[in-house]
């Protein structure tokens, strides 16, 4: 698996983890981000439990575990969280930040150790040592209960799903040439957000944030102008879409 | 069922089904020593020596519903400890591939106390599971043996059956045919919730 950094400061990295080579065949590739602090480390929805070996291997290699005492898990899904019940060996004082709706069926991942942080509808925030995280509300964007990590300080977004991409395991990390981009992610938008209303509700919030780099959990990172060049797209897109008319 | 093919975590599952079966109809064994009861009642003299059986066949049932529920209840602890032992025994198997592939990582050390950790989980879960197929060994077989004794008591309820009048004759022997049925279809299940467990009691060692 891959690792490369985002942002490298005084008080915060952030690095993603994704394009793993040996991953499993048909399994999505997964975009898995981490911060790391002086003393801590919050890892952003850490993956199914096929990937766990690969992720703990890369993670490893720097933080030691102990210094995992975060995850965030956006939503439910099984490539989002699926390794928890993993983790949960792994980890000893760590604490789960999600959706408060998404609690009770998370837990069936397999949850003794590690404490769940349920983050209320209207969002939250975390503060690792001195870095501020924002909890974004991001919810039917896709999943009914759903938030992003914002770091005010970098202008990161990690949007899950939001800006994802299906595309193939080696993509390059950052799109290069938005429009040739479109059709590797229309579809999805189309087909996994149900709701027009929410996604124009999340666009207006996200407009007044100073987005910097947009970073999904699947296909590539948007930086830059690429930022606003997606927003304005998602903006117009219709979503919730089936049957003939998703085709066209 | 070809059970060797399976886990051992899926082989104490299928105990425990089997044995909420055998619980089941236990109950049965119940309504029966009710219904013979009733029956023993209102033959009056006619049934007199059939009488003193019922009272045999409501112990019976009793001590196998009970037996049988406190079994059932060991298989399903049996059945949630193999699940738990197998969850730690997988992270072990990721945290030894982990080791061997992040050999060179500068944080390697701190994968020592994760690994420590859950061995003597998966220890504990060991020691927990053994002593769970042993006591299930156990109570099988003493239910087992509790069991025998239902055989005897069919043949007893036909015999005094013969003695009954004529009205009540074939409903005590159909009471004789329930006990015999309602038994074999309980041993049934226990004979072959015994070859399972000893199944696992080999792969222990």
């Amino acid at each position: 698996m891959k690792t490369h950094t985002l942002y490298d400061g005084d008080s915060h990295r952030w690095l993603m983890f994704g394009r793993d080579p040996n991953k499993p065949e048909k399994i999505i590739d997964t975009n898995q981000y981490m911060v790391i602090t002086k003393d801590n480390a919050l890892l952003m929805d850490p993956g199914g439990i096929e990937l766990f070996s690969a992720m703990l291997t890369t993670v490893i290699k720097q933080v030691p575990v102990d210094k995992i005492t975060h995850i965030f898990a956006s939503h439910q899904d099984p490539d989002i969280i699926s390794s928890l019940g993993l983790w949960d060996q792994a980890l000893q004082d760590a604490t789960l930040h999600s959706p408060w709706i998404w609690e009770s069926f998370i837990r069936h991942f397999g949850m003794q150790n590690i404490n769940f942080n349920a983050i209320a509808d209207e969002g939250g925030s975390l503060t690792l040592d001195d870095v501020k995280l924002v909890f974004i509300p991001a919810h039917y964007l896709h999943s009914s209960g759903n938030f992003n990590v914002f770091d005010p300080q970098t202008g990161i977004l990690m949007s899950g799903d939001i800006g994802a991409a299906i595309e193939a395991d080696d993509a390059p990390m950052f799109v290069d040439d938005f429009e040739s981009h479109i059709p590797r992610m229309k579809l999805f938008h189309q087909r996994w957000m149900p709701s027009n209303e929410a996604k124009n509700d999340w666009v207006e919030r996200v407009r007044e944030l100073d987005v910097k780099m947009l970073c999904p959990q699947h296909g590539r990172i948007f930086k830059g102008d690429d930022v606003g060049r997606f927003l304005d797209w998602f903006e117009g897109l219709e979503v919730g879409l089936t049957g003939a008319r998703l085709r066209q | 069922m070809a059970a060797h093919t399976y886990s051992y975590f899926v082989v104490a599952a299928v105990i425990a089904a089997r044995l909420e079966k055998a619980t089941r109809i236990a109950r049965h064994l119940s309504i029966t020593a009710s219904n013979a009861r009733a029956l023993a009642f209102r033959a009056g003299e006619g049934a007199s020596g059939f009488r003193p059986l019922t009272d045999y066949i409501h112990r019976l049932a009793d001590l196998t519903v009970s037996s049988s529920s406190r079994i059932n209840h060991l298989a399903s602890e049996l059945s949630r400890t193999a699940a738990e032992k197998e969850r730690a025994e997988r992270a072990l198997r990721h945290f030894v591939d982990v080791g061997e592939r992040a050999k060179d990582s500068p944080f390697i050390d701190s994968l020592q106390p994760v690994f420590e950790r859950t061995s003597q989980r998966q220890c504990v879960l060991r020691d927990a599971y053994n002593s769970q197929i042993k006591l299930l060994t156990s109570e099988l077989d003493t239910l087992e043996g509790e069991l025998r004794a239902a055989g005897v008591l069919a043949t007893m309820s036909r015999v005094e059956a013969l003695q009954a009048d004529g009205v009540y004759q074939q409903a005590l022997n159909n009471v004789a045919d329930n006990v015999e049925s309602v038994t074999a279809s309980i041993k049934k299940h226990i004979q072959s919730s015994q070859t399972l467990v000893q199944q696992l009691t080999q792969e222990l060692s």
